[in-house]
């Protein structure tokens, strides 16, 4: 009981904060929006029990990644958004097929009778324990594991070469 | 009575309707990398959820190498944003299409 009403304050909270995150006009008020909807997800991912990706949830989209993204709305400030002339009608018409394709091939699978309301997942399981997660990191998946850490290493030099132009661009060392 | 696999997928569609929806409808380029931050977390529940009905590790790892590929999508997308914005004035996806340089 308790669960499945944590699990409806949390999916109304992601899907509310998100409906803030695609309409609010202002950029701030979307991506403290986003927050929101991160936290919602944080708690259905303790739901799943899972509280190692909760915490990292936590602590690096919303401590981190929307940070980075409100310094950059502070940093650039007001913009005046200009009205569009070419808006890809095509391209939009592909991807709500997609998004449609999509959509029925997770209906098929919500029906489908080992995933369906009568299967209760396993209990007493730790695959979200942080041993659980260390271990697998170390050793199944390690590939994966040092695949990360190249893909960090390029992001931080990536982004030291892009800051390090745009100074450039305005004259300074 | 647990909550069902299905309930989770339902939520998940909806959330990546509505990653989509603003990727199609916002010109800040800000707001879009806003909304495939959306589309990147309807993708985690699964992996987070399925993880969960089958008893296995794999999808966490693969939930928390989504989660170290959208740190760094922000941090390359937000870069150029800024690189690109400071010498011109507007904020519209379509004025990027000559990165030249």
């Amino acid at each position: 009981m308790g669960e499945q009403v944590t699990f409806a304050i949390a999916a109304i909270g992601a899907v509310s904060f998100g409906i803030g995150v695609v309409f609010f006009k202002d950029a701030f008020r979307a991506a403290v929006s986003l927050i929101g909807t991160l936290l919602s997800v944080a708690l259905l991912f303790i739901v799943l029990m899972a509280p190692f990706v909760a915490a990292l949830q936590v602590i690096v989209y919303a401590g981190a990644i929307v940070v980075l993204f409100l310094f950059v709305i502070a940093y650039l400030g007001e913009r005046n958004e200009v009205p569009g002339r070419d808006r890809l009608d095509a391209m939009q018409a592909v991807g709500w097929i997609a998004l449609l394709g999509i959509a029925a091939f997770g209906v098929i699978a919500a029906l489908d009778s080992t995933i369906g309301p009568g299967v209760p997942p396993p209990t007493n399981t730790d695959v979200g324990s942080p041993a659980a997660i260390g271990h697998a990191f170390l050793s199944d998946h390690i590939i994966a594991f040092e695949g990360t850490s190249l893909i960090l290493l390029v992001a931080a030099v990536g982004a030291v070469i892009l800051a390090k132009r745009a100074v450039q661009l305005e004259g300074g060392r | 009575m647990t909550v069902p696999m299905s309930a989770y997928l339902v939520l998940s569609i909806v959330l990546l309707g509505l990653g989509m929806l603003g990727v199609m409808r916002r010109r800040n380029p800000l707001l879009l990398l806003l909304s495939i931050e959306l589309m990147l977390n309807a993708g985690n529940i699964l992996l987070i959820g399925f993880s969960r009905q089958w008893d296995d590790p794999a999808g966490q790892i693969f939930a928390l190498v989504v989660m170290v590929v959208a740190a760094a999508e922000v941090v390359i997308g937000l870069g150029l944003v800024v690189a690109v914005f400071r010498s011109r004035m507007n904020l519209d996806v379509d004025e990027m299409s000559s990165m030249k340089g």
